[in-house]
């Protein structure tokens, strides 16, 4: 890639990235979080039990303000394939239009129908309806990373796909297109750090709570929940979703295995490095301090299998990015084993029926809530990072895929607008669930709301005579 | 098999069209037929909490449209850049606007976001119209199915066009008031009071005014596109259109003089439906005309996926509509007949 800052290759791939990024902030914890909804209004109906609604009403409020940023910084993602990236589209809609278009008909109106009726319509809908307007929403939100995961395995790894006259792609087997073996991983690993999102800010909210000294039910409700799903959603990132992500790497892009560990030559016994940082130009990892033969066993399952370096492929074929995929890779897994450890040990307190009295441990867990969106990121960086310099891989390159009419004036000018609107909603997004989250769950709730309807009604009086 | 995915794909944008289309029609008139913060909130919980339903529709239409005709996709998205990426800023505006304007019981908070919401409807009204006028009138198409415009240059209808010239404006206009009508027809159907009143009178006017400008645009149409309309008198489903939009009309008419509301809204649905349905069936194969080359223009039967695309959209295409329309019958059920502020306070609290 031409990185010159007045290319328009350039900046459609740098606007893609950020409003993909950004918009994945949003619906790792709408999909983290939806079970959670789904559960506690399910303990609440078979309970009876009025602190499980609590906790839905309370928790709904959360999610629907993070499912309309969710939603409305997604819309400019598919659009973005026709705008930004004609030249895929071209090659390639003929395949991955079908995934595009399921997502909008299967997961996209379920989940849509729903969602209002999630948060405000439990009046309306009555108790059973409520539930299944959880469920509803749960299922669509999981039914679009499904579709999105396997859109983006057809580029990890394309299969199911024929070569058309004119040189592009068309579906040939739709039933190898949706059930493409990374996509199936990928869902697995993908989903389930999207729930170690929502755990961890389920759990950092009930730290806080018990922290303040505030809504004591509600917040042992969060904790006990939080820690659980926590501890079991990280060892599933682990194992075996990311183990067999591993493999998978190992066997169909070799490449970018030895770029995402900075291996230049390879070896047997390969390992994985704790501290060094990459120095391309002089194609070797600086000061490394390695863990070995980890690599080798990541790849294969033997501690003295051989692993693949760099320099055994053109150059041409590697990542154009090497610094950053290997940052992205390490610091994943770097998180991901501390959220196993801190997770684990919290249940463990939990269980003993120490958490409650653990300041340490509660701070710690009030502050970790922000490392799961950072670990979801760098994964999906070392996922996309590490994919390049293909569009599909083997297929296309990315150099190829962008709208070669637009201007590189075109293209600053959304980005500038991108990002200015990014940062309004980011700011709004933090004020509101702020807010919602300083005014707690508690009963108390509803007192205030009935002052507020009195003073409402006041104040359209008073306008009246004005 | 290919002249069935236009219509199917047509028929997602039209729905789509419809259906938000009475939200950026309610969104405008907002400042006109609510005045105090009660009436406002009664406005907002009219677009129900199915306004990203609607929404999704185009979202729908964008993914066919990249599954079916993915070389019109690439060609249409990445051309009409600048308008899209607008609309997209506005969609994102008014979501924004809806979902977090309750959130907080301020005069200023609320006033700063009914700005936004009504100001990204007017906007969206007013692109999604001239975005109609250029598809109608063609677009710059070279060779190798590219083009790009600016958003405007010399204003005229010929050769290198932009976004907006006398005739996008004029449909864009069109729109404006077209969507008003059906936005204000209805708000008269979902609320009670003095909204309900204002709404049925805006509404009236709106629609009165429609005649002259759904002539001036025909004739104008007739001038920009001198083309169409000897294929379209061939094609039955421009006569069928036709048809659909002047019974809609007669509905109407007595829907607003009966005061039958329900009947008044459904008309104006079926009226776009109509309008739509003629211009997508005239224009038909073409998808996409060139205002250089004639031999430029798309046509749906050059630029369709492989077979196999079409054949296996579908079989899952009507499923997942039939999912969709029974989530939407479950939940509309639930929210029939006049909007209560307080039962239905969508965030207002």
């Amino acid at each position: 890639m031409n990185s010159s800052l007045s290319d328009p290759a350039f900046w459609s791939r740098f606007q893609f990235g950020f409003t993909l990024v950004y918009h994945y902030l949003f619906p790792q914890l709408t999909m983290g979080l939806a079970w959670f909804l789904v559960y506690w209004k399910w303990r609440a109906l078979r309970t009876g039990d009025e602190k499980y609604n609590e906790a839905v009403r309370f928790w709904a409020k959360v999610f629907g303000v993070n499912f309309a940023v969710g939603v409305v910084t997604g819309i400019p993602m598919e659009f973005q394939f026709g705008t930004n990236w004609a030249g895929f589209s071209r090659y390639a809609g003929g395949v991955i239009g079908q995934t595009l278009a399921m997502e909008g008909m299967f997961a996209f109106f379920l989940e849509s129908a729903f969602v209002g009726a999630l948060i405000w319509g439990e009046k309306r809908l009555g108790q059973r309806y409520h539930f299944l307007a959880a469920v509803g929403v749960a299922l669509g939100s999981w039914l679009s990373g499904f579709f999105i995961l396997v859109t983006n395995a057809f580029m990890q790894h394309p299969i199911g796909y024929r070569i058309e006259s004119d040189g592009s792609l068309g579906i040939d087997n739709l039933r190898a297109y949706l059930l493409n073996p990374w996509a199936l991983i990928q869902f697995v690993h993908n989903q389930s750090a999207a729930l170690v999102t929502g755990s961890f800010v389920v759990t950092a909210v009930g730290a806080l709570y018990t922290l303040r000294g505030l809504h004591r039910t509600q917040a042992a409700l969060y904790l006990r929940a939080g820690t659980l799903v926590g501890l079991l959603a990280s060892l599933l990132v682990a194992f075996p979703s990311g183990d067999q992500q591993a493999k998978m790497i190992a066997r169909h892009q070799p490449i970018t295995l030895a770029a995402m560990e900075g291996k230049f030559v390879g070896g047997t016994r390969a390992g994985v490095a704790a501290i060094g940082q990459p120095n391309v130009a002089a194609r070797r990892l600086d000061n490394p301090i390695e863990v070995p033969g980890a690599l080798s066993f990541l790849a294969n399952g033997t501690f003295q299998s051989y692993v693949h370096g760099l320099e055994e492929y053109p150059a041409d074929t590697w990542p154009d990015n090497i610094e950053l995929l290997y940052y992205s890779f390490h610091l994943m897994i770097t998180l991901g084993s501390i959220f196993i450890l801190l997770m684990a040990y919290a249940k463990f307190q939990d269980w003993r029926g120490r958490l409650q009295s653990n300041t340490w441990l509660l701070w710690i867990l009030m502050l970790a809530f922000p490392f799961p969106y950072i670990a979801n990121t760098v994964g999906w960086m070392t996922a996309e990072l590490g994919r390049q310099p293909w569009l599909a891989y083997g297929l296309f390159r990315t150099r190829d895929g962008y709208s070669k009419v637009l201007s590189s004036g075109d293209t600053i000018f959304t980005v500038i607008g991108f990002v200015g609107l990014y940062f309004v909603l980011g700011v709004l997004f933090l004020y509101l669930v702020g807010r919602q989250i300083a005014r707690g769950p508690a009963e108390e709730t509803v007192a205030l709301d009935l002052a507020k309807d009195q003073e409402l009604v006041g104040a359209s009086r008073q306008e009246h005579f004005v | 098999m290919i002249a069935i995915w236009y219509a199917v794909v047509s028929f997602m944008l039209i729905a789509y069209v419809i259906l938000d289309g009475r939200n950026f029609g309610a969104g405008m008139l907002h400042w006109f037929v609510a005045r105090t913060p009660e009436e406002r909130r009664q406005v907002i919980a009219a677009m129900g909490p199915l306004w990203s339903w609607h929404e999704v529709w185009l979202v729908g239409f964008g993914g066919a449209l990249v599954a079916v005709f993915p070389r019109l996709m690439a060609s249409a998205f990445s051309g009409y850049y600048l308008a899209l990426i607008l609309i997209l800023w506005c969609l994102i505006l008014r979501g924004v606007s809806i979902e977090v304007g309750g959130h907080i019981n301020d005069r200023l908070w609320q006033g700063f976001w009914y700005f936004v919401f009504v100001s990204s409807n007017f906007l969206l009204a007013i692109l999604f119209g001239a975005a109609a006028g250029n598809v109608a009138r063609g677009v710059p198409l070279d060779g190798d199915g590219n083009f790009s415009m600016p958003f405007f240059t010399d204003f005229g209808v010929r050769g290198h066009v932009g976004l907006l010239d006398w005739y996008t404006v004029s449909v864009a206009v069109f729109a404006v008031d077209l969507l008003a009508a059906h936005g204000a027809t209805y708000l008269a159907l979902k609320t009670e009071g003095p909204v309900h009143d204002r709404s049925t009178r805006c509404a009236k006017y709106l629609w009165v005014a429609i005649v002259p400008l759904f002539v001036l645009i025909s004739v104008e149409s007739f001038f920009v596109r001198p083309d169409v309309p000897g294929r379209a008198v061939h094609n039955p489903v421009c006569w069928f259109g036709l048809l659909v939009t002047l019974i809609s009309a007669a509905m109407l008419i007595s829907g607003f003089s009966t005061r039958r509301e329900m009947r008044a809204f459904l008309a104006s649905n079926f009226l776009i439906v109509g309008l739509l349905a003629t211009g997508g069936a005239a224009i038909f194969p073409v998808m996409l005309h060139s205002t250089l080359a004639p031999e430029n223009s798309l046509s749906a039967y050059a630029i369709a996926a492989n077979h196999t695309a079409l054949v296996v959209a579908s079989i899952w295409w009507p499923i997942g509509f039939a999912l969709a329309i029974a989530y939407f019958i479950f939940i509309s059920r639930r929210y029939v007949g006049k909007v209560s502020v307080k039962r239905d306070n969508q965030g207002f609290y």
